[in-house]
């Protein structure tokens, strides 16, 4: 026993020899004596910001920031932060302990961890992408109208297709999910009323294998069109394969899959973090729920590609015209849900956002698998 | 004409860590000659021999086999050599026949020819009058069969020089002499024999040269026709010691201790072990157990210790039938066994725990509460240690890091000192060298003295029939005789050893 | 012609024993030290870094504490079973029973005051930690099964039945679809002492009580018996069944806890990713420590130092996740293999014999 102890003060000691070395010149490490008018932002990422898609996205947000404030703020990241308070608070803290007096939360299941640190910080801001919590001091959230990019992008989707059968990777069968699912079947659905879709729910975030898996399963089963709602972009590889189309998400990926890439729904977190970010640099920021929108440019489509027809191209700018003018509702009635219950009755529409938020059905004409 | 040297070993050293276990040892063996390497547990035998066999390499010294120096390097280079060990394991596979393992390992093709290799094998048991049926199964045979089975393998692959580490230790008397035939049929044909042995009866019989060893150092090699045995026994030991190992009568009343009445057990392996075993056990005797091994001596202990259940029968202890009652019920009335395995620990010590530790093995389900005392055994293992005259650091000392002997002390030692009423020793001077054997033996006199009934499982039939009051004689789970040893020969115990049939074919050759 | 073999040594001396040990930290540093340079980061940052990323506030201190915990306490229940020479694998499913019990109680028992409640999801935790060991035992015990597959086995069918409670009926009507269970109420959760939840205090005082269970009672006597020889403990007398029956049943029990430790303090949930590898890591701490409970102690904390430094040097210097991964992978190797070499040393076998003379 006595001999691990001492192995590992001599570890120890080595390192704090070597650290004696080193700290003659300068601080070695950042323990968060940054100059005070330098703001630290830490956000919080479920992968690695290289996955061609959801953390990216992120990322990319992250990145435009650092560079629309310049050498006043600094940008630390950390990537595979696990859904769990444990992951959470241990990647929060170190980025605390080192000077940050933001932490942003970029998925879903960071919300709790973000929550009470939120408490545990009162003097700290919390932001988190995706969820519904929040405080009236240091806790807000922030999302977009994700439906309206996923509806045009459906459009793509059902005037490009040749066999009416879509495929929809997802990654679990929650509200955001559901909602992504319904708006882009909409969409298709709108220019082609035969088209019908499977879904495939992966229960995962960011794992490329199992979306790959999904995506060949899909297009085995004749779906000529992919989409997906989960971080990679495994779809789009696997649907250029076989010479079948794709719908991104997250980033344009024309580049990743370019023969087979339509276009995707993307995320300008830019449009809204730099603004927030300033106000809280300001001491002005109240916490809110943001719900960005494509007329506020947070959501996006990214640039259709030459593989789509101009009859679609023309549809889509036509629709994405009126969304933006506020008067082009998504989920207009009468909507039946798979199971045939009426959910939107005749001559109605669902635009409240609590509304759109409680929806846990996928529509008539979708197929879903676990 | 000067005979050949076949092994001419010369200052050989080898240290384990901090241990010499050979110190310039010289041994030299002639072509046609039965060479007898000799000496106490640790003097040094094994490792010696294991040098040769490739397993271990000399730290200095030189090896020559037929005058050229050699420099094994694994246990293959050897038998290419011409070099052949029987150990006293057998390494044969059970469920093949003889033919199957003699070409095991030697076949060059991808088959095997089997009328090319029973001729090969005949020829072999014809030269040196062995005799094995090459189709019969491993397992079916006597462990006679397996050790001539051993040699005629090592003969196939060349050898010339045959090394035997303590062959006789499982043999009975007649199949001693057997084997002693076919190592004099060798000698004769012009093969090197080196014999490992501590029985010292043997050695005189077979040897042509002894070379002794002790502590790591060769004391000398002598002639064998030139040589007493009480002259060996001071080279080994480095003094004079007295051989008469002593037996007490004693006058006193016998009464019946332990009772043992038509016993039948089945063993783990669905076998008949035991059937129908009776007999009595008195206060105030040694009763000895001979038997050629695995005769159910084991299974005998383990049912009186209440380890192993009896299918049938019942043993009485005091008037009480102590079948079905827990191990644990039957060490507090006062029955204690001491089983020393091959290895010596296995059974009854725990190797990395010290004195203490071990004592408290068989002490602390009698003390009460949830915790462990040692208090009270470490002032027994001081005194045990002293007694038992237990060469030890310390009694805080693993036992493991003991010589055999101690150990063996240390494990008798606990039985005795918890004043039991009968004591089961099964082999426990296996491995002992002279001295610590006769220590053993005044042990368990001292016992027998104070009234305990002993029932002694032994090897050595010499001792058996010195030591004991009676003996009684197992063969295959049945005991076939109890005898006075005052009134018998050697050669009957060994008859009834081998239930008096084998034996006596054997007693024609 | 060159062969290698392997002899087990007893014989180093004690001297020689820390030549190795130091000279394998020594080229753990200077290895790891060279791959972080050539990932372009400055070794003489990042070691130090890692240290005092570990200790160097309290804050971080805080950090490493809240990992050592976990890996103490589930360290200590491996330790138990190794001790008997039984391949306790399962750790990682003992954790999640006990988070699920725990979680079970914690969910679907109201209006209990919270110590109350505390120590019902401690004690449920325990059982259900225990009866998952139990199963490998009673069929060791009795039919002799290998346990290393059984254990290592059960952790699976543990992950996947609490991923299933997770996506399916346990899934909280709150969390909008997401696979969550819900949160524990207040009175479910462990307390603070010191900024620290009291996980700290129960894995020391569980590091003496095992150590005097392992040491001093008669229970630990037999199951170290039994672990060295099972013959001796059969010719003591001992039930061996039994024992290691009791074994398990505590090493379980142990790893439980850690669950609901886990599930109250940290979690406030139960989640599939709760065990989060400690069952696995703790056999690594509890082999270093030699079985010792009091070495337990202090192996895990060097453990937890090596994670949390590795996390901290992720952040602060914004070295990618898989790097801080490789450091912790690169100095626990030579730290394993410095074990190895003290107690086998390998020989050169050089092949050199003569040709056979003809005669």
């Amino acid at each position: 026993m006595k001999k691990f102890l001492a192995i590992f003060l001599v570890l120890a000691l080595a390192m704090t020899a070597m650290a004696g070395c080193g700290g003659g010149a300068e601080e070695p490490n950042g323990n968060g004596e940054a100059p005070e008018d330098v703001t630290t932002i830490g956000f919080l990422y479920i992968g690695p910001v290289t996955d061609g898609g959801y953390n990216q996205a992120q990322h990319m947000g992250a990145m435009a920031v650092q560079e629309e404030f310049g050498d006043s703020v600094k940008v630390l990241w950390a990537e595979n932060v696990a859904e769990d308070l444990q992951a959470v608070k241990t990647n929060a803290i170190n980025m605390i302990d080192n000077g940050a007096t933001i932490v942003i939360g970029t998925s879903f299941g960071h919300m709790d961890g973000l929550e009470e640190l939120a408490n545990e910080y009162p003097d700290l801001t919390f932001l988190h992408f995706s969820g519904y919590k929040m405080n009236d001091t240091n806790f807000g959230n922030y999302f977009g109208a994700m439906e309206e990019a996923r509806y045009l992008s459906g459009i793509v989707a059902g005037l490009t297709t040749e066999t009416n059968k879509l495929g929809y990777i997802a990654a679990y069968p929650y509200t955001e999910v559901l909602i992504g699912i319904n708006s882009f079947f909409l969409g298709a659905k709108s220019v082609n009323p035969d088209v019908t879709m499977n879904v495939v729910y992966i229960n995962s975030w960011g794992d490329a294998a199992l979306e790959q898996a999904a995506a060949e399963s899909l297009l085995a089963q004749n779906c000529d069109v992919l989409t997906q709602h989960a971080d990679t972009s495994a779809a789009q590889v696997a649907a250029e394969k076989v010479g079948a189309y794709a719908v991104g998400y997250n980033i344009d990926n024309s580049k990743v899959a370019p023969g087979s890439f339509l276009t995707a729904p993307i995320w300008h977190h830019e449009a809204y973090l730099v603004p927030v970010i300033e106000k809280i640099i300001a001491g002005e920021y109240v916490p809110e729920s943001y719900y960005g929108t494509m007329a506020d440019g947070y959501i996006g489509l990214a640039p259709l590609t030459d593989l789509v027809s101009d009859e679609a191209k023309a549809e889509v700018e036509r629709v994405q015209a009126e969304i933006i003018a506020g008067n082009y509702p998504i989920f207009v009635g009468p909507l039946k849900d798979n199971a045939g219950n009426v959910v939107v009755p005749e001559g109605e529409a669902m635009t409240a956002r609590e509304d759109i938020w409680a929806m846990d059905y996928v529509l008539e004409g979708i197929t879903a698998m676990q | 004409m000067e005979p050949i040297k076949a092994i001419e070993m010369k200052g050989i050293c080898k240290t384990f860590g901090s241990v010499k276990a050979n110190e310039d040892v010289d041994l030299t063996v002639y072509n046609g000659e039965v060479h007898a390497l000799l000496g106490e547990n640790g003097a040094g035998k094994s490792t010696l021999v294991n040098m040769l066999s490739g397993i271990y390499r000399q730290d200095c010294g030189t090896v020559s086999i037929y005058g050229e120096e050699v420099h094994f390097s694994s246990p293959k280079d050897p038998i290419e050599m011409g070099i052949g060990m029987i150990h006293q394991h057998f390494k044969l596979v059970d469920v093949m026949t003889a033919r199957q393992n003699i070409a095991l390992g030697k076949s060059k093709g991808l088959f095997t020819r089997n009328k090319q290799l029973t001729k090969e094998i005949r020829s072999i048991s014809d030269q040196y009058g062995l005799d094995v049926d090459p189709d019969k199964k491993v397992y079916n045979m006597s462990v006679g069969e397996k050790q001539t089975l051993e040699i005629i393998k090592v003969l196939y692959r060349g050898a010339k020089i045959l090394i035997l580490d303590e062959p006789t230790a499982v043999l009975t008397p007649q199949e001693i002499r057997r084997l002693f035939q076919i190592i004099r049929t060798m000698r004769d044909q012009g093969c090197a024999i080196v014999i490992i042995t501590h029985k010292l009866g043997e050695v005189m019989e077979i040897s042509d040269r002894i070379t002794v060893l002790r502590k790591g150092r060769t004391i000398g090699t002598v002639k064998t026709s030139e040589v007493q045995v009480p002259s060996l026994i001071e080279m080994m030991v480095g003094k004079k010691v007295d051989l008469a190992i002593k037996k007490e009568k004693t006058d006193q009343e016998k009464k019946v201790l332990l009772e043992v009445d038509n016993l039948h057990v089945i063993n783990s392996e669905n076998k008949t072990a035991l059937s129908g075993i009776s007999f009595d056990l008195h206060a105030g005797e040694i009763l000895g157990v001979a038997g050629v091994a695995g005769s159910g001596q084991k299974e005998i202990c383990e049912t009186i210790a209440g380890l192993t259940r009896a299918d049938k029968g019942r043993i009485f202890f005091e008037g009480e039938n102590i079948i079905g009652k827990t191990p644990r019920d039957i060490i507090r009335l006062g029955i204690r066994m001491g089983f020393i395995p091959e290895d010596r620990l296995g059974m009854g010590l725990v190797g990395t725990m010290d004195i203490v530790h071990n004592l408290i093995l068989k002490d602390y389900q009698n003390q009460p509460g949830i915790f462990l005392r040692r208090g009270p055994c470490e002032a027994k293992a001081r005194s045990i240690v002293e007694r038992l005259d237990i060469q030890t650091p310390g009694i805080h000392y693993p036992v493991k890091k003991l010589s055999g002997g101690n150990i063996q002390k240390v494990l008798l030692g606990r039985e005795i000192d918890s004043n039991p009423k009968v004591l089961i020793t099964a082999y426990p001077v296996r491995g002992l060298d002279i001295g610590a054997s006769y220590k053993i033996y005044d042990l368990l006199n001292e016992q027998k003295k104070n009234g305990v009934g002993v029932l002694f499982i032994g090897e050595d039939l010499d001792v058996l029939m010195d030591l004991c009051d009676r003996v009684m004689v197992f063969c295959m789970g049945k005991v076939t005789g109890i005898v006075n040893p005052d009134e018998v020969t050697k050669e009957q115990i060994g008859l009834l050893m081998t239930g008096g049939k084998e034996g006596l074919a054997h007693d024609q050759i | 012609m060159t062969r290698f073999n392997i002899i087990k040594r007893d014989d180093l001396p004690k001297k020689r024993e820390w030549i190795i040990r130091t000279l394998a930290i020594l080229f753990s540093l200077v290895s790891a030290g060279l791959v972080i340079l050539a990932l372009g980061f400055d070794p003489l940052e990042v070691f130090p870094g890692m240290v005092t990323g570990a200790l160097g506030t309290e804050i971080r201190l805080t950090q490493t504490i809240l990992k050592a915990i976990p890996l103490i306490v589930t360290s200590l229940g491996i330790l138990v079973a190794f001790k008997m020479n039984f391949w306790n694998i399962g750790g990682e499913g003992q954790i999640l029973m006990g988070a699920l019990a725990a979680a079970y109680v914690a969910l679907n028992v109201e209006g209990l005051p919270k110590p109350v409640m505390l120590l019902l999801m401690a004690a449920a935790a325990m059982v259900a930690g225990g009866i998952w060991a139990f199963i490998p035992a009673f069929f060791k015990a009795r039919m002799g099964v290998n346990e290393t597959i059984f254990t290592l086995m059960l952790n699976y069918i543990a992950i996947k039945f609490v991923t299933y409670l997770q996506y399916g009926p346990w899934k909280s009507p709150e969390s909008q679809g997401f696979p969550k269970v819900a949160t524990f109420p207040d009175n479910a959760t462990l307390p603070k002492l010191f900024g620290i939840h009291i996980g700290w205090v129960i894995a020391l005082i569980l590091v003496v009580l095992v150590y005097i269970f392992i040491n001093h009672t008669k229970k630990g006597f037999e199951i170290r018996v039994v672990g060295e020889s099972k013959e001796t403990a059969r010719y003591a007398g001992m039930n061996i069944s039994s024992v290691i029956i009791v074994a398990m049943l505590i090493s379980g029990g142990l790893c439980g806890l850690t669950g609901m430790i886990q599930a109250s303090a940290v979690e406030k949930t139960l989640a599939a990713s709760l065990s989060g590898g400690y069952g696995f890591t703790a056999i690594i701490t509890a082999w270093l420590a030699r079985l010792n409970a009091i070495a337990v102690l202090f192996v895990c904390f060097a453990f937890a130092i090596l994670l949390q430094g590795g996390s901290y040097i992720q952040i602060s210097m914004q070295i990618p996740a898989a790097v801080a991964d490789m450091l912790q992978g690169i100095i626990l190797f030579f730290v394993l293999g410095s074990e190895f070499f003290i107690q086998y040393k390998i020989g050169i076998v050089r092949k050199n014999i003569p040709q056979k003379e003809v005669a």
